[in-house]
């Protein structure tokens, strides 16, 4: 093994190297936005490099792990490594923070600020799926807000400073929950606190206790997955927010509470999760019809995607709870498969407002004559997100079905009534998608203002979505390129809850 | 020629390179790719010619030796579960992949031609090749997954094709709706694979049929269970096939171009619903409930859509509901048990409609140029009338189509109708009756098409006759907007065909159309006369034209060394043994020829009756006005006016499923959508914003009491020990 500190190089390279971008020379936007995505495809080059090179895939063990005691009388560690099921939110998020980045290059107000913002939630999302201690999880998770709140209330339509503060303050309320838990989880039992992720996996708690623990981190990721009734920051901050944050918040944010999900609330509190997981799929099934239903009722384009995005979010919560190796594949396929789709979705949704000014879907229409490339990828990805066979959402969708049908613990009935329900989702999926694709770019449209010659996209533009669709339909395809990342891990966790 | 079926698994893929070119061609040289245009269409061509190559030789094959090719590959292993990959070789394959290729091949020369002023060509020619790509993919696959990966993937195919002309709203209301009600179907068959993955751990054909007859046998499962799945499953094919719940979705399809009405809505996706049903044939045999529920279905769907096609003026639209008839006669086929008589009239089916549709097709194309793009014109029957002159060929390829649809003699379709026909006997009197009724109307409705778009004059200019100078309509609109035209209503009969049509406002037709408009309006005179269509227009539909003439003949016995062989039975021999019944009907040849007979006169009734009511009217004047006064005598007579109108009104509407429909459904989606936004926006929105205000409020009272007055401070601090006093006051005394 070689003790080169790749992650910590991997974690800090954005951060220092964006805060050098307030040095740079006051040359006009170019260079700043050059630079940024330079420093994110380096970064993401530079990921795909140690993880391609020191990154063996068939060890469920932590790997590339690092370990340097940082406060010393609190037994702190600033202790990095990634597993099966980090690698690929990792790789997400290199993936998609590049291509935001340059989604973004339109923002020209303050863009240094804003790009430097973008490269800070970079090192914050990449820290928070590496840590392996528990306090600098919560670091990582709160020090990713900060960016996130700025980039929300300073960038985007009209009303954002209302829903960034709703972000913030749903977020921060989570966090107090995630910070008792946390403390709670480090300070049990022993007389020295005890942070380490290996050694709190193998700790055992009371019942009760356990439950309390278990209830104090669900709350704190079900803000941030969404889980219902937590969710309606997500829809009003998609609605306002500039559509590069947006691709951010759908692609990568979102995936954090599903992370976490699965990292503390499944591999530390077995017992607890157990006696959960019913409650889980039952609230799964219902977000998965309550908010497809809900997206219908909406007419802003950017919530729809937003309220779809909290659907699919479902489909993870039921893999999650379905306690088997099927189904939480299934849901880690969904979290990478959703990543990408919710933020082409988010990408496209914005550069079509760009073109077309108008928020609300009735006043769209016949879009498709003056924009077919959009109008083209625009399809491909609701197709996408309906779950189409051949693109990686049927494939997650799939296998968390199979998750719900070989789940041992269930009767049948339940079984039956779960997947019945699961299944209504996907008829009500295409009518919301393509209605929505229907209403902007179906139609005709009589060409009155004269000023109504839209371009289409451009290369740039073209070149993100194309780059986005291709893993879309890479995983849908041939889905053990996700799964074999995976694969192992799971088994590991799955491991506890049988054999302990 | 061993090695061909190792290779087949290449089958779906050959056309598949064309999409991916053509799609990639228009997002990045969008200007180049243009330009080569019909450059385009040829290995288009060529390659499905190919895949047709390959699937004769497998099917010669299978005649030869049936026997059944499997060969799968993993797709995704993981440690609890695998999916698997591979093709499936069989004569039900090979049957399907020969129509496959065959239409598509015909269809996509005719669309060439039909499609070549169409901006979306290139689009057109990508979409065809997925279409057929998935199809093929369709038919080859070996494991249930396969089928509903490919199964939604005809359907995406669909909806694109269905939305071809994106800037129609009916087409975009249409492809959406065909999506979506397709999606219902595929709800079901996702639920039956699981639901039959729970109970026998298998996806693949041979293992489940296995696995599924051993837990029958021993009783080991639960038969409500297996009810359940099995219609869940067959609710798929009901929506792929337009059966009768989920039926509403054909008639609006046919908002896309014709040669998709041809090859996509008539001859092959339909015919996946049966594809399926007769490849889960094994497995429904064996459950009894659902063999009943199928043959129910099947004669609903063949009652209701020939009812349905008698009143409609749009041709396709009457040809589809005419195809939902066909698809119920396969339907009722398969839930007797007999495989044989459903499959051949699969097959003849496919090129009879293939043909109409192309033929119709022609047609409209011909007419576009006197009455307008928009399709309320262009497919509208009123308007048609006395086309036998201006466009013979076609004349005769939709003669062929009609009458072979009809059940006359030497044409395809008598042999498979008749077969099932003289099932249905076997099986039930009563679905026996409806059948045979159905025979008729068949007859009527096909012969009033024929009818009503190539007898008498063209009722274009007929207009001008009829005293109403309708002049406006020389001059129609680029947009294909018009002020309404109300037909002359002079005749008694024609206001059965006209009926309250023209109530609604013409839709605006495609910006596209309006653009080609522009380019043929050079030769529009006052008086223009429909043309024929271009040779390669009417190529396809000759050749189609042939095998509408002959593909009776693979199912004719000839009889060879003392057994009677014919090709469809050497071809389904190992399936034959799956009937219930015995398919010895033609060894009896006194019982086919009294069959025939009947259904042949059932058939000739029909097409009597349709003379006697769409009779070119005008060309005999004289006997009109006999007519009209043999028809107002009596109350019977109006009595029977009033069944009549009774009769058209149910089918102008639509049997007011449609109607019911998007009363119940869309209405009830839309009102779930209203609530659950409100309550999504007023009470867990509101919670939030409510904790929000409140604490607003809060801090606002709390900087309000603690706002540094001494004087305050000092009245709190007094009330407080006042308050003390009391309590302790209370206490101790």
């Amino acid at each position: 093994m070689n003790y080169f500190p790749w992650l910590t190089i991997i974690v800090f390279l954005p951060i220092s190297a964006g805060s050098l971008l307030f040095f740079l020379p006051h040359k006009g936007n170019k260079l700043i936005k050059w630079y940024t995505i330079c420093i994110c495809i380096l970064e993401l080059l530079l990921t795909t490099y140690a993880f391609c090179y020191h990154f063996r895939l068939d060890d469920p063990l932590i790997q590339l792990a690092e370990d340097y005691k940082w406060i010393n009388f609190f037994d702190f560690y600033w202790r990095l490594g990634i597993d099966g099921l980090s690698i690929g939110p990792i790789l997400l998020t290199g993936f998609i923070t590049t291509l935001a980045t340059l989604a973004a290059w339109p923002v020209t107000r303050d863009s240094r600020l804003f790009h430097f913002l973008m490269l800070a939630m970079y090192s914050g999302q990449i820290g928070s799926f590496s840590s392996r201690d528990l306090l600098l999880f919560f670091i990582m998770w709160e020090f990713e807000l900060i960016p996130v709140y700025l980039l929300l209330s300073m960038w985007g339509g009209k009303k954002r400073l209302y829903s960034a503060t709703k972000f913030i303050l749903y977020t921060a309320g989570g966090s107090v929950f995630l910070l008792i838990g946390v403390l709670g989880l480090g300070l049990y039992g022993s007389n020295e606190p005890t942070l380490n992720f290996e050694t709190l996996a193998n700790q055992s708690y009371p019942v009760a206790l356990e439950i309390i623990f278990y209830i104090g981190f669900l709350i704190a990721f079900a803000v941030k997955s969404p889980i219902i009734p937590l969710h309606t920051w997500l829809p009003d901050t998609h609605g306002e927010a500039h559509y590069s944050t947006c691709m951010l918040l759908a692609g990568i944010l979102l995936k954090m509470g599903a992370y976490g999900l699965v990292r503390i609330n499944m591999e530390l509190l077995p017992h607890a999760h157990s006696i959960f997981s019913p409650w889980l799929i039952i609230v799964g099934t219902m977000q998965i019809i309550y908010a497809a239903s809900t997206s219908l009722g909406q007419r802003n384009l950017k919530k729809r995607i937003a309220y779809s995005s909290v659907s699919h979010m479902g489909f993870i919560i039921i893999g999650i709870g379905s306690i088997t190796d099927t189904g939480l594949n299934g849901a880690i396929l969904q979290i990478i498969s959703h990543g990408f789709i919710g933020a082409a979705l988010f990408f496209l949704a914005g550069t079509s407002y760009d073109r077309m000014r108008l928020v609300y879907l009735d006043e769209m229409g016949g879009m498709a004559v003056s924009i077919p490339k959009i109008f083209t990828m625009f399809s491909i990805l609701s197709m996408a997100s309906l779950a189409l066979p051949g693109m990686s959402g049927f494939v997650a969708e799939l296998i968390v079905f199979f998750g719900i049908i070989t789940s041992q613990k269930y009767f049948l009935m339940p079984k039956i009534l779960i997947t019945f329900v699961m299944a209504i989702g996907m008829i009500l999926t295409p009518i919301y998608s393509l209605s929505m694709s229907r209403q902007m770019f179906y139609g005709y449209k009589l060409f009155n203002a004269p000023s109504s010659y839209f371009f289409d996209s451009g290369p740039r533009e073209l070149f993100v979505s194309i780059s986005i669709f291709l893993p879309v339909i890479g995983i849908g395809i041939y889905p053990d390129f996700v799964l074999s990342l995976s694969g192992e891990k799971v088994e590991t966790i799955l491991y506890n809850y049988f054999y302990r | 020629m061993e090695h061909a079926d190792q290779y087949s698994w290449i089958i779906p893929f050959v056309p598949l390179p064309i999409p991916i070119l053509i799609g990639m061609g228009l997002l990045l040289f969008p200007t180049a790719t243009k330009n080569l245009r019909r450059m385009w269409a040829f290995p288009n061509i060529l390659l499905l010619s190919i895949v047709m190559i390959f699937s004769l030789d497998l099917s010669i094959q299978q005649i030869n030796g049936s026997s059944i090719y499997q060969y799968v590959w993993s797709w995704t292993i993981n440690n609890d579960f695998s999916f698997e990959f591979g093709y499936f070789i069989d004569s039900l394959t090979s049957i399907m992949s020969i129509l496959i290729t065959t239409v598509g091949i015909f269809v996509l020369i005719y669309s060439d031609n039909y499609m070549s002023h169409d901006e979306g060509y290139l689009r057109f020619f990508a979409y065809m090749s997925l279409f057929n790509t998935s199809m093929l993919g369709l038919v080859t696959s070996c494991n249930l997954i396969q089928i509903y990966i490919f199964w939604e993937l005809v359907g995406m195919c669909s909806y694109l094709l269905i939305g071809f002309w994106f800037t129609r709203p009916a087409a975009a209301n249409a492809c959406q709706k065909a999506f979506v009600t397709n999606r219902i179907g595929d709800f079901g068959l996702l639920l039956g694979i699981l639901g039959f993955y729970w109970i026998t751990g298998s996806f693949e054909f041979q293992d489940l049929f296995e696995i599924f007859n051993n837990l029958i046998y021993n009783n080991e499962v639960h038969f409500l269970f297996v009810t359940l799945c099995a219609s869940l499953l067959f609710a798929g094919a009901v929506a792929k096939s337009a059966q009768f719940p989920l039926h509403v979705w054909l008639p609006d399809a046919m908002e896309g171009p014709t040669p998709i009405s041809a090859l996509i809505h008539a001859a092959t996706m339909v015919a996946a619903g049966i594809f399926l049903v007769a490849r889960l044939l094994p497995l429904f045999i064996v459950i009894p409930y659902i063999m009943n529920l199928i043959s129910l279905i099947g004669i609903i769907t063949v009652l209701l859509g020939a009812t349905l096609a008698l009143a409609q003026n749009d041709i396709k639209r009457g040809l589809a509901y005419s195809t939902m008839s066909q698809l119920g006669y396969m339907m009722l086929a398969l839930g007797m048990g007999s495989y044989r008589a459903a499959l051949f009239h699969l097959i003849t089916h496919a090129y009879s409609k293939a043909l109409l549709f192309l033929a119709s097709g022609s047609i409209i194309h011909s007419m576009e140029a006197i009455v307008g793009y928009s399709p309320e014109k262009s497919q509208n029957m009123v308007f048609m009338g006395g086309l036998r002159k201006h466009v013979p060929v076609t004349q005769i390829a939709f003669l062929v189509g009609t009458l072979s649809l009809c059940g006359i003699p030497p044409l395809a379709c008598f042999w498979s109708k008749d077969e099932i026909l003289s099932d249905s006997w076997l099986y039930s009197p009563i679905f026996a009756i409806i059948a045979w009724s159905t025979a008729g109307l068949t007859a009527f409705y096909m012969f009033r098409i024929y009818l009503l778009t190539f007898e008498g004059h063209l009722n274009v200019h007929f207009q001008k006759y009829s005293g109403k100078k309708s002049s406006s309509f020389y001059s129609i609109k680029l947009w294909g907007k018009e002020e309404q035209k109300i037909i002359n209503r002079n005749f008694r009969l024609f206001p059965l065909l006209t009926m309250n049509n023209n109530e609604q406002p013409y839709t605006i037709g495609g910006k596209k159309e309006a653009r080609i408009t522009i380019t043929n309006f050079g030769y529009k005179k006052a008086f223009s006369y429909p043309h024929e269509s271009d040779n390669t227009m009417l190529f396809p539909m000759l050749i189609l034209l042939l095998f509408t003439l002959f593909v009776g003949a693979i199912a004719i016995p000839f009889n060879q060394e003392g057994m009677h062989l014919d090709i469809l039975s050497k071809l389904l021999t190992p399936s034959i043994n799956l009937l219930h019944q015995n398919s010895n009907d033609f060894e009896d040849s006194y019982q086919f020829f009294k069959n025939a007979t009947f259904s042949v006169s059932i058939a000739c009734f029909g097409i009597f009756t349709a003379f006697l009511l769409y009779k070119p009217f005008y060309s005999s004047v004289q006997n009109l006005n006999l007519l009209n006064s043999f028809v107002k005598r009596g109350p019977k007579r109006i009595l029977l006016d009033k069944m009549i109108y009774l009769i058209y009104d149910w089918s102008y509407n639509r049997g007011y499923i449609d109607m019911f429909y998007s009363i119940s459904l869309t209405k009830g989606i839309r009102g779930l959508a209203e609530l659950t936004h409100f309550f999504d926006r007023r009470v867990i929105d509101g919670i939030t914003n409510g904790v929000g205000i409140t604490s607003f409020f809060v801090g606002e009272s709390v900087k309000y009491l603690g706002g540094s007055r001494i004087s305050f401070y000092l009245l709190l601090y007094l009330v407080y020990v006042f308050i003390f006093l009391v309590i302790s006051y209370f206490i101790l005394f």
